[in-house]
């Protein structure tokens, strides 16, 4: 079974985003884009399916053209080939929109890989924008079974078994193949690269498509963004240093008595 | 305007995060709460004690397939304005797909909803780790979606009346095409049983990766006790398995606005801070002077938290046997 994941670049969230005050809107621009550590983490858990009960991993994204390189990071971990969907209209898109795209995107993907994907992976939500819409949107577009907050994947008697993280454990769920699935955090962290994969997926030509080449039209977006704002800021208070630790705590504790917070 | 709230129940119950949205559905106009599932008659009596009519949906068995399917059909038939779910895995999971089959837009983890003069909604809600905020809108598109993130808002009061409940229950049913359900639960495991009430605390001890190992993370949890608070866990605390994940507290874990929040060997990544910004007052005690931390500290401690926190557990507990 060949597994598609579909990746999203975002700044790299190290980084702290705040407002740019001359446009008043994130001032992203000069962060070094990532691709999104949930997504990592569904290419880390495909390879290892694909690892064990056979198929290949394919990653897709939908950006500009200096996300080659990394895609280029993830043939470097495991995925065989990778797919880039670069054009204007997809600029600004809201989930709804990226859901469909990705939609349309998907058949193209098909269409090179010469089989269709049994199972389609994203990360459970994006580190920037964080709203965790475009995984579930995307299986309603597909018409296709969906389980999120998975952390293993195994086949099953009647498709798949996805286990589901949930609160206080897990849930698994069976669900018939092709489905979507959208990935937490599994138990391990993804693989390094070798220098060996590193510097043939350097060498890797990445078939890059634009919006007419997979019949996508532009859509309106159903969500609009009206503006942003800082939250508000909390002052820092009083700040106990250059003395030892149990001083340090006598002093504290008196703070806060006379703070009435004990 | 008409809003539909979704109660979402654990064990037979309402949540708090479901009912808080009450508050705002009846600044907003009419609301009608639904609850979807098997044995709900006593959660649906107890919702309608806040005042708010209640329809309550008998399904055997539920699952994320069925209730949404339900919901789905529901939504179609009253035609709100607006359908509010509490953040919640569950929430974030039927909102968006809700809105894709009804074709109409959707927001998640909103933290202010407000309404234009033609009950067009503004929602705020936090982006890039909650250092940036958005205000969001889907113009005149109906019904607007959206999950609203659990101590946005305060429970209502509850409904004085003697009687059982104030508002009526209106009990349907609403049959489930076998089609619908394709994810199919085979089993359900609890593995943390402890229930741990951190958006409702109003005292949290939390430990950080600074707390160097299981041992002295035995610390923050006397602290806890002491102040009869709840232990909160960073999430690397809780990846060096100190703790479960039932006590994360952050961006990824639960978004918290305790009294007293104590940081024990925490740094405030910015994941972390956003999700403690509405606390009260915030200690922190961590050996790094540079941390994070200290920048939204009311009381900052620079020192080694093995040198720390023994000596305030022993200040705190004399003063409280001082009372």
């Amino acid at each position: 079974m060949d597994i598609l994941v579909c990746v999203k670049q975002v700044p790299d969230d190290y980084v702290e985003v705040r407002l740019d005050p001359s446009t008043n809107t994130p001032a992203t621009a000069a962060i070094e884009q990532v691709n999104n550590a949930f997504d990592t983490y569904a290419v880390e858990l495909a390879v290892r399916y694909c690892e064990t009960n056979g198929g290949t991993v394919t990653v897709v994204s939908i950006g500009p053209e200096r996300s080659k390189n990394n895609l280029k990071n993830l043939l470097a971990v495991g995925a065989k080939k990778a797919f880039l969907f670069c054009d204007a209209i997809f600029e600004n898109a809201d989930e709804n929109a990226v859901a469909s795209y990705l939609s349309k995107a998907i058949k193209k993907c098909e269409t090179e890989n010469g089989a269709p994907y049994g199972l389609i992976l994203c990360g459970k939500e994006s580190t920037d924008e964080i709203s965790g819409q475009v995984g579930a949107i995307l299986a309603e577009k597909l018409d296709l079974g969906f389980v999120s907050s998975v952390i293993e994947v195994e086949p099953g008697d009647e498709g798949l078994i996805a286990k589901q993280e949930t609160e206080e454990g897990y849930t698994l769920y069976e669900v018939s193949s092709p489905a979507v699935f959208t990935i937490a955090k599994p138990s391990y962290d993804p693989r390094y690269p070798t220098i060996k994969s590193k510097l043939a997926a350097r060498k890797a030509e990445i078939p890059m498509f634009s919006a007419a080449d997979a019949d996508i039209a532009a859509e309106a977006g159903k969500v609009i963004c009206l503006g942003y704002s800082e939250p508000p800021k909390r002052k820092a208070g009083i700040k106990i240093q250059d003395m030892p630790g149990a001083e340090a705590a006598v002093k504290a504790a008196s703070i806060m008595a006379d703070d009435k917070v004990l | 305007m008409k809003t539909i709230v979704y109660i979402e129940t654990v064990n037979g119950k309402p949540i708090n995060g479901s009912l808080e949205l009450l508050t705002p559905s009846s600044d907003l106009g009419d609301t009608i709460a639904v609850l979807i599932g098997a044995d709900l008659a006593e959660a649906a009596s107890q919702v309608a004690g806040y005042g708010t009519p209640v329809l309550l949906v008998d399904t055997p068995s539920p699952c994320p397939d069925s209730v949404l399917a339900v919901l789905e059909k529901l939504v179609k038939d009253k035609k709100p304005d607006a359908v509010l779910f509490s953040a919640t895995q569950a929430g974030k999971d039927y909102a968006p797909r809700l809105a894709a089959r009804l074709n109409t837009g959707c927001v998640t983890d909103a933290t202010v909803l407000e309404a234009d003069a033609d009950n067009n909604l503004i929602f705020t809600r936090p982006a890039f780790g909650g250092t940036v905020l958005e205000q969001l809108s889907m113009g005149g598109l109906r019904p607007q979606i959206a999950t609203i993130r659990s101590g946005s808002y305060a429970k209502p009061a509850r409904a004085e009346a003697e009687v059982e409940a104030e508002a009526a229950v209106e009990s349907v049913r609403i049959p489930v095409p076998e089609n619908s359900v394709r994810a199919k639960a085979v089993k359900s495991v609890q593995e943390i049983t402890e229930t741990i009430n951190l958006e409702g605390a109003d005292v949290i001890v939390t430990g950080g990766r600074g707390m160097g190992n299981a041992e002295n993370y035995e610390m923050v949890k006397e602290l806890a006790a002491l102040l009869g608070g709840v232990v909160g866990a960073t999430r690397p605390a809780m990846e060096e398995g100190w703790i479960s994940r039932a006590h994360q507290v952050g961006q990824s874990g639960k978004i918290v606005a305790p009294k007293l929040y104590i940081a024990c060997g925490v740094s405030g990544s910015m994941q972390h801070i956003s999700g403690i910004m509405g606390s009260k007052y915030i200690v922190a005690i961590n050996k790094d002077e540079a941390a994070s931390i200290f920048n939204v500290a009311d009381v900052g401690i620079v020192g080694d938290v093995k040198e720390v926190m023994p000596v305030i557990i022993e200040e705190i507990r004399k003063r409280k046997e001082a009372f």
